[in-house]
């Protein structure tokens, strides 16, 4: 991934197309962890846009003229501060519950945004202060992080924090009767998944250069769990795998985003039904096959 | 206008739009007492409602409380499709993929509709579009007393439905125990598939009632199931008497609220009391026992 740059003249794959698609590992990835955890969000956009939003402010000339590369980080915790507020409501409630909780708060980060504007300028949108000069800097900076965050990840899911989330998922009661914390667990659980979801916000930001309340829409928080579902849902490379295929299929479809979203709704009830563990699966067949 | 007659405007199309959330309520709450699944879609479910009673009033000219009746039959088969083809298999593979699947429904009939009708806002003119009622300080639209007249007849239907037939007492024996239904010898596979028809109607009905009182386009399912949602979940879930109470109640304050609140919080604030609620109260408020 590192030497693609060298061999690609082509500006498009190597300044939006790429970045793009680790961006979305980072963020999906983040979706997954929570997955992982038995909780499903319907509004990880939320943590998406305040960890670009709070990262973006601070870093401003109109606010505190931080540096990009501390509020980075300073943006990313306070979407996993906010996480774990909404997580403390939402380890109590049954799935369906969750999911409206946590759409809804993505409505409401929206509306106080929009409430805010005069403060904020997340209507018209505005460029962030930028973490480095060039467009191959940024390639380089976003593959740094998209490989540390999926490694964090990835020790996270094969250490005990990931074997207790995993007894949580497949039986609450049963993980409980164990011995296992289940509310502190799943608050970790919601901790993490929301720190890297405001990290992919941040980046997401530098990549287009451009940050607007739009972030906050109910597409962007659905599409990571289409791309963790259709990839493999609890698995490392599932999000992988997914973002680069529904990234993929966007590509194709540009032009007729009517298509595009019928196709994406196919793909997912059908992965669900006939493949729940996703793409991942049948190449760990096909690998184990030979 | 007097403040006075202006309060009972708001009473009167608080009530109806509460009857249209009342409708889409109790078939989400059917179905969940019933199967024990959440389906997410509902709203497009009443959508495609929606576009029904417009598609038969304008292609053949109908009256469109006729056209209801269409929607009434059609939209139950899509249901019917939905059930056995989409939620039969992940029912009981867990909670998380029945809530995935429903997303993934969204986006197909949303934008099987967009690719359809198109993105554009459409209108179904009723024959009584001009007709008015003057009691006392007020007159109301003809078209809003039909909807709570027809609403109204709708769930004494529904409640004797569930109550006095067979039918019914099979539905009520499923959503209190499976496993004793079956030995009792009632096809539970059936009764879902009557249940989700059922719901499906309710939402269908409420789909082409609120076209013909306001307007319709793709999107209008949306924000309209997360009320359902929120209605579901102050009311009880499974409750059919909680839906209707909610519905009415939700339908009364919004339209109350309306007049001093900047539309922009409308969402918003339905989410900050269901999330104020479930904070206090994980269950919502009348809870679900037992289960």
């Amino acid at each position: 991934m590192a030497l693609i740059p060298l061999f690609i003249r082509d500006r498009y794959i190597v300044e939006s197309f790429i970045p793009i698609v680790l961006v979305y590992v980072i963020y999906s990835s983040s979706w997954n962890l929570l997955a992982y955890s038995g909780q499903a969000s319907l509004g990880h956009a939320a943590f998406l846009g305040i960890g670009g939003f709070a990262s973006a402010l601070l870093s401003s000339e109109r606010y505190w003229h931080i540096s990009p590369w501390f509020c980075m980080f300073l943006g990313s915790a306070i979407a996993s501060g906010i996480g774990f507020l909404i997580g403390l409501t939402c380890v109590r409630l049954r799935e369906w519950f969750l999911a409206m909780v946590t759409f809804g708060f993505a409505v409401i980060a929206q509306t106080v945004t929009t409430a805010l504007d005069k403060s904020i300028g997340g209507i018209l949108g505005f460029p962030p202060e930028p973490l480095v000069s060039s467009p191959i800097q940024l390639y380089y900076v976003i593959l740094a992080l998209t490989g540390a965050s999926v490694f964090f990840i990835y020790l996270i899911m094969k250490s005990k924090i990931g074997l207790a989330f995993n007894a949580i998922r497949e039986n609450e009661v049963e993980a409980k009767m164990m011995g296992v914390n289940t509310t502190k667990y799943k608050l970790l659980a919601f901790v993490i998944s929301t720190f890297f979801a405001g990290l992919a916000g941040v980046l997401q930001s530098q990549q287009a250069a451009f940050i607007d309340v739009e972030v906050y829409k109910a597409e962007n928080s659905f599409t990571p769990l289409v791309m963790s579902i259709i990839g493999g849902l609890g698995s490392i490379e599932g999000p992988i795998i997914g973002s680069v295929t529904i990234r993929f299929i966007d590509e194709l479809l540009y032009g007729v985003p009517v298509i595009k979203w019928i196709i994406n709704g196919v793909f997912l009830v059908s992965v669900v039904i006939f493949l729940p563990k996703g793409i991942s699966s049948l190449i760990r067949k096909a690998l184990k096959r030979k | 206008m007097s403040s006075v007659s202006l309060f009972l405007g708001a009473l009167i199309s608080g009530v109806t739009i509460g009857c249209i959330y009342v409708l889409l309520a109790s078939g989400l709450n059917l179905i969940f007492g019933v199967m024990e699944l959440v389906n997410f879609a509902h709203g497009q479910l009443l959508m495609l409602g929606a576009y029904v009673c417009y598609w038969i009033s304008t292609l053949l000219g109908l009256n469109p409380y006729i056209a209801i009746l269409v929607a009434m039959a059609i939209v139950p088969l899509v249901g019917i499709a939905v059930e056995r083809l989409c939620f039969r298999p992940v029912l009981g593979t867990g909670k998380l993929n029945e809530i995935f699947v429903s997303l993934g429904l969204i986006n197909i009939f949303t934008y099987a509709v967009v690719l359809a009708w198109g993105y554009n806002v459409k209108i179904v003119t009723s024959p009584f579009d001009k007709l008015s009622v003057s009691v006392g300080v007020i007159s109301i639209e003809f078209d809003r007393i039909m909807v709570i007249i027809i609403v109204a007849l709708i769930l004494v239907a529904l409640f004797v439905l569930i109550n006095k037939t067979k039918i019914g007492r099979a539905m009520r024996a499923t959503s209190q125990n499976k496993e004793a239904a079956m030995l009792m010898g009632i096809n539970i596979n059936n009764i879902y598939l009557v249940s989700f028809a059922l719901g499906s109607a309710l939402a269908a009905t409420g789909g082409a009632l609120y076209a013909i009182i306001y307007n319709l386009h793709p999107f209008m399912g949306e924000l309209i199931t997360i009320k359902a949602f929120a209605i579901i979940i102050l009311g009880g879930l499974g409750s059919i008497r909680g839906a209707v109470a909610g519905g009415l109640l939700f339908g009364l304050a919004e339209s109350l609220a309306g007049s001093f609140l900047s539309p922009i919080w409308e969402g918003a604030v339905a989410f900050a009391v269901l999330i104020g609620v479930l904070v206090i109260r994980p269950t919502g408020i009348f809870g679900e026992k037992g289960r």
